[in-house]
């Protein structure tokens, strides 16, 4: 990815990161002393879980450098199709089960006609994201679904515990341990850089860069429908906007990461989360009005993307190096 | 800016006249056939009030769509528009609530449409960001702020203004403000087909580099169409304010999908594969058109977004096949 000399590599960025929570965590407890409450701290986690498992499908999307805007109406779809299975008593990994199938095919859908069709990204997953939050009335022509929801079990993902942390919170860490040995460790993981950094030189290497491409999008919308899973076991109930809150700051903890660590990867979507979640939970511990979660969100994303941008950066590195003129001729 | 807007050379305009008449009319075809099921299966769709309803919300549409169809045509993308038009919204009413008049509440809403434009066309030219992310962003915040002006809810609007005369008075089953509408459209043509200033904006879409390469500055004209879609979508809120005697914080919603359907939808006549405003509108009377004949026969909203999505879709793939096939690939292009 793109290297900066403006900021040290590897432990000098982990250690920039950690200061900065290190400093919001400090300012939020002066401002509101329940910040490092127990409560709170479990809230977190579980908030985390869901916006986590949501960017780190994103991630795959972003690496192979796409966009996709429909894993929130996708989600949406799979909630309410969840929902529906347990109102009809089938067993709960059978509901499950059969949301991620949705994201699945969703994902298929959006890949295929993407890669192998050749259809521009962004208008496409809008148009797949519209279709599938329509879709998402079908089961109960938009009525919120509650039956057998607390005899299902799904309730209980949300209480259980394992080793004080939420089963959720452990749930999000394996899969990141997964995506991060994938990504990072495999000749599977490179193929999907590659596939984003130079599709052309990616397709004469031997790499089937339209299938890495669809796979992406499918990572995405299951990525999408596992969050919307949480989300359903901390409300108890389908909605047909369940997933809806889980674009903005999906995108903004891909971004954010990667502006922190210097290219998108899986740590860095983890650690944008983390940052997200507690400027988030902070603000609104401190009595901020929901409305202006969006707008956090949102300024946030911007700051990552000028930071991620390589002109701004080339701007602050020619910056630096007008002040510290030493080792200039290592970049380009 | 005087480059951008003298005179276009001729010869240019040649292939894209030469497309067949079926290719560059099929929408107003269908526009017409459906317009047509519909008036036989419920004859009350073609009555004047019905009409009049039609082409008030064709107007608004119309409005908030002409900056993003350029936008679009010169390769990038404004997904903040709705917001801007629902911040608009709720500055005005905002400001209306407070004792302020029409006025004062339009220009503050207008200002705050070119602030949010400005700031896209800035970072998006300017810096050189993604305007998917750039617009995502400044969308969000818009948002942020519409909603925190009502507390989260809408505002109540007592006062009547010209704005409201404009969108409630009909002359027959036309409503004031489509003559309006209707000017800036043609004006807007003029511009588009018969000026330099459409030939840059195709260009850039092709080609950004070879048009800085001819000595154009790609970077202001940008940032004037992202204005241009900011006011704009400020203006088309103001009239939802007039035409619904509210402030709306989550209006735009509805609106994002339409916006973005009519655009691409548009971009499948006249000119094959490329967004253009006569499109644009055509498809936006088609999609309006829609949207009553489904009230009418009782649909639910949702069937109507499966519908508008899966023909967003096949427009999507017409457009992209008929780009092939001329060996082209601009709508690919930064989408």
């Amino acid at each position: 990815m793109m290297k900066s000399g403006l900021l040290p590599h590897g432990a000098g960025r982990v250690l920039a990161f950690l200061g900065l929570v290190a400093v919001m965590a400090t300012l939020f407890t002066l401002a509101e002393p329940r910040f490092l409450s127990q409560a709170n701290f479990s809230a977190m986690t579980r908030h985390m879980a869901a916006n986590g498992l949501a960017a780190l499908g994103l991630t795959f999307v972003v690496i192979v450098r796409r966009f996709d805007l429909s894993f929130a109406g996708v989600a949406c779809f799979a909630a309410m199709t969840i929902g529906f299975a347990i109102a009809g008593g089938l067993p709960l990994w059978v509901a499950i089960g059969s949301g991620i199938l949705v994201g699945v095919v969703a994902g298929a859908v959006n890949g295929i006609a993407i890669s192998h069709f050749g259809l521009p990204d962004i208008v496409t997953t809008i148009a797949t994201g519209s279709i599938a939050a329509g879709m998402a009335f079908l089961y109960s022509g938009g009525r919120t679904i509650f039956q057998n929801f607390f005899t299902s079990g799904i309730i209980d993902l949300n209480d259980a515990r394992v080793l004080g942390f939420s089963v959720s919170f452990v749930f999000l860490i394996a899969i990141y341990a997964c995506a991060w040995v994938l990504m990072h460790r495999t000749r599977y993981g490179a193929a999907f850089y590659a596939t984003g950094e130079n599709p052309v030189s990616a397709f004469y290497s031997g790499i089937p860069t339209r299938t890495y491409t669809a796979l992406a999008f499918v990572a995405c919308a299951v990525g999408a429908v596992l969050a919307v899973v949480l989300i359903l076991a901390e409300s108890g109930t389908a909605d047909t906007n369940e997933g809806a809150n889980l674009l903005m700051p999906a995108y903004a903890a891909v971004f954010l990461g990667a502006a922190l660590m210097g290219g998108t990867s899986v740590l860095a979507t983890l650690s944008g989360t983390f940052l997200i979640t507690m400027l988030l939970d902070g603000f609104a511990l401190a009595g901020m009005p929901y409305y202006y979660s969006d707008g956090i969100v949102s300024a946030i994303l911007l700051g990552g993307v000028l930071l991620f941008d390589p002109r701004v950066r080339d701007i602050l590195d020619d910056a630096v190096r007008f002040l510290i003129p030493k080792k200039t001729e290592t970049r380009r | 800016m005087t480059a951008a807007i003298s005179p276009a050379v001729p010869e240019r305009t040649g292939p894209a006249l030469r497309s067949n008449l079926i290719g560059r009319f099929w929408l107003v075809a269908a526009l017409l056939a459906m317009i047509a099921i519909f008036g036989s299966l419920r004859p009350e769709m073609l009555e004047p009030g019905n009409v009049a309803t039609i082409l008030r919300s064709f107007a608004i549409m119309a409005t908030m769509t002409l900056g993003l169809t350029w936008v679009m045509a010169a390769g990038k993308i404004d997904v903040s528009f709705m917001q801007v038009a629902a911040l608009s919204n709720m500055i005005a009413a905002a400001l209306l609530a407070a004792g302020h008049g029409w006025g004062v509440a339009s220009a503050a809403g207008l200002g705050a449409g070119l602030i949010a434009g400005a700031v896209n066309g800035l970072l998006i030219a300017g810096l050189g960001l993604p305007p998917l992310i750039v617009t995502i962003a400044t969308g969000g915040i818009c948002a942020s702020i519409a909603a925190a002006l009502g507390k989260g809810t809408s505002i109540r609007i007592a006062e009547h203004g010209l704005l409201t005369d404009l969108l409630t008075t009909n002359i027959g089953p036309f409503p004031l403000v489509l003559f309006g509408v209707l000017l800036v459209y043609a004006i807007a043509w003029v511009f588009q087909e018969r000026l330099t200033f459409g030939h840059y904006m195709y260009a850039i879409a092709q080609s950004e580099e070879a048009v800085i390469e001819a000595g154009i500055s790609s970077r202001r004209l940008l940032i004037m169409l992202f204005v241009l879609t900011g006011g704009l979508s400020a203006l088309a809120g103001l009239f939802l304010a007039a035409s619904l005697s509210s402030g709306q914080p989550m209006i735009g919603a509805s609106y994002f999908i339409n916006g973005l359907t009519a655009v691409l939808l548009g971009g499948m006549m006249i000119h094959i594969g490329k967004p253009n405003i006569i499109g644009t509108a055509v498809a936006i009377l088609f999609l309006a058109v829609l949207a009553s004949g489904a009230a009418l026969l009782g649909w639910a909203d949702w069937k109507r977004q499966i519908i508008q999505g899966a023909l967003l879709l096949i427009g999507i793939a017409v457009a992209v096949r008929a780009n092939r096939k001329k060996g082209g690939h601009h709508a690919e292009a930064g989408l």
